[in-house]
C-alpha cells in the first residue's frame, strides 16, 4: 500500500474523467501530429495515409486490427487506438489494486 | 480533446506542454511512450516516482512527464538521482539521458553508479550524436560516420554501452530500439522491477542531425534501418559469423540477483552504527 494514495494527481483518477469513445477504433489527433509518416509506413493493414496537409489520416478504419503499433510508434502521442486494455487496468479489475 | 488522445496522456503534462519540442520522427518521444507503459504495468503511484535528467534533447523528457521531475545539469542526472534516492529511499528513481549526457560528460557518474549499485533505472537514448547542440560526435558515434565535428568521418571507436555497464557492475543491462517498441516496453519494465542499478540502451533515430549528416533518409528510413540492422540474441546465436557483421544485438544481456542495492546496504550500516557495533 502506498502511504499517500490520495495525494496529488493519480493516473487512475485522471483516466476516469475521460471515458474512451467506442465508435472508431483508431484516431489521429492532428494538433499533435508532425507528419513524420512512421504510423503510415508501419501499419500492417495500410489503415493510415498521409494527407496533403502533412498529417496522418485514417483512410480505412474497417481494416484496423487494433494491433496498437501505430500508437506505440508515434513519437508525438498523436494516435489513439480504442479497445485496448492496459495490463494495470486488468490487474485493477481483478481486484489486486490495493497491493502496490 | 483528451478523449482523442492515447491513454498514455494521463501521465503527460498534456495541457500545458504539448505538442512537444522534439523534431518530426525523433525517437525520443517513442522512448517516452515506452517508459509510460512500463511504469503503468508496475501500478506505481505517480507521486512515488522521480524522473531525473541532465541536459540535451533526451533530457527534456522530465518537462513532459507528470511525475516528480528534476531537469538538472549536463551529465549529472545520476549524481542528482543518487542524492534524491539516498535522501528518500522510497522514491523510485528513473534517470533518462542522451548518449553524450551519459557517456561523455557524465561517463564517470555512470560507471560509479553501476559500481555502487544504486537503485536507479537508467534509460540511455542512443542517437549516435549530440542532438541538441547541432549534431557533434559523441562517444557512441560509429567509426567512419559524419557529424558536425567529424567532417572526414569519425576516427575514434565508440563505446558499447551495454558492455560498459556490465563491466562496471550494473545488475540489469538491456538494449532495445524504438522500432521494436513492444519489446522495448518489456525491457524497460524489467529494468524498473530491478532493485539495483539497471541500464537500458535504446537505439533511436535523430533524423535532423545524425540522419541528415549521413544521408540516412527520413525518420521512416531510419526506423527501417533499426529493423534491418538489429537482431535478437537468439538470431545472433543461429547466424553464421559473416552474416552477423554490422548487426547490433538486442535483448537482456545481464540480469543478476547476487548484488544488494546501495540504499539497502546503507540502511544496514546506519542500524549497525546506531547500535554501536563498529563492524570491525
Ligand atoms: C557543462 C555543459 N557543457 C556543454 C553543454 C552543451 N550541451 C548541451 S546538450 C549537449 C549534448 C547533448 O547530447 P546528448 O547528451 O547525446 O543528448 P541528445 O541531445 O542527443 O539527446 C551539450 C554538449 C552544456 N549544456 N553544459
Ligand atoms: S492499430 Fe494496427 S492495424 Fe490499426 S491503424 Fe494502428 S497499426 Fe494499423
Ligand atoms: S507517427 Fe504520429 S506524428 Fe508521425 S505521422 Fe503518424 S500520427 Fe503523425
Ligand atoms: S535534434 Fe535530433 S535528438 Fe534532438 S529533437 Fe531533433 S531529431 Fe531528436
Amino acid at each position: 500500500m502506498s502511504d499517500k494514495p490520495e495525494a496529488g494527481r493519480n493516473a487512475k483518477q485522471e483516466k476516469a474523467q475521460f471515458p474512451e469513445p467506442e465508435t472508431t477504433s483508431v484516431h489521429i489527433f492532428p494538433e499533435w501530429c508532425k507528419g513524420c509518416g512512421i504510423c503510415v509506413a508501419f501499419c500492417p493493414k495500410q489503415v493510415l495515409e498521409m494527407g496533403k496537409d502533412q498529417k496522418a489520416h485514417v483512410a480505412h478504419p474497417e481494416k484496423c486490427i487494433r494491433c496498437y503499433l501505430c500508437a506505440r510508434r508515434c513519437p508525438d502521442f498523436a494516435v489513439s487506438v480504442y479497445g485496448h486494455t492496459r495490463k494495470a487496468e486488468e490487474k485493477r479489475n481483478e481486484g489486486t489494486d490495493g497491493e502496490k | 480533446m483528451a478523449a482523442h488522445l492515447p491513454y498514455e496522456y494521463i501521465y503527460l503534462r498534456y495541457k500545458k506542454k504539448f505538442p512537444h519540442v522534439w523534431c518530426p520522427g525523433c525517437g525520443i518521444g517513442i522512448v517516452m511512450g515506452s517508459i509510460i507503459r512500463a511504469v503503468d504495468t508496475m501500478n506505481w503511484d505517480m507521486n512515488d516516482i522521480l524522473l531525473v535528467s541532465g541536459i540535451g534533447c533526451t533530457s527534456r523528457m522530465p518537462v513532459y512527464l507528470d511525475f516528480n521531475t528534476l531537469h538538472t545539469t549536463h551529465g549529472r542526472a545520476l549524481a542528482f538521482g543518487t542524492g534524491a534516492k539516498l535522501a528518500n529511499p522510497a522514491l523510485k528513481v528513473i534517470a533518462v539521458m542522451g548518449d553524450g549526457d551519459a557517456l561523455a560528460i557524465g561517463g564517470n557518474h555512470l560507471i560509479h553508479s553501476a559500481r555502487r549499485n544504486i537503485e536507479i533505472t537508467t534509460i540511455i537514448v542512443n542517437n549516435n550524436n549530440y542532438g541538441m547542440t547541432g549534431g557533434q560526435f559523441s562517444p557512441t558515434t560509429p567509426p567512419g560516420t559524419f557529424t558536425a565535428t567529424t567532417p572526414y568521418g569519425m576516427m575514434e571507436p565508440g563505446f558499447d554501452i551495454c558492455s560498459l555497464a556490465q563491466g562496471a557492475g550494473a545488475v540489469y543491462v538491456a538494449r532495445g530500439t524504438v522500432y521494436h517498441v513492444m519489446e522495448l516496453d518489456k525491457l524497460i519494465a524489467g529494468a524498473l522491477e530491478k532493485p539495483g542499478f539497471s541500464v537500458v540502451e535504446v537505439l533511436a533515430p535523430c533524423p535532423t542531425n545524425f540522419g541528415r549528416a549521413n544521408r540516412l533518409g527520413d525518420a521512416v528510413k531510419m526506423m527501417e534501418s533499426l529493423r534491418d540492422g538489429t537482431i535478437t540474441q537468439v538470431q545472433a546465436e543461429k547466424l553464421p559469423p559473416e552474416e552477423r557483421v554490422g548487426k547490433t544485438v538486442r535483448g537482456v544481456f545481464l540480469d543478476r540477483e547476487d548484488s544488494e542495492g546501495y540504499t539497502a546496504r546503507y540502511a544496514r550500516l546506519c542500524e549497525q552504527a546506531a547500535g554501536g557495533v563498529s563492524g570491525k
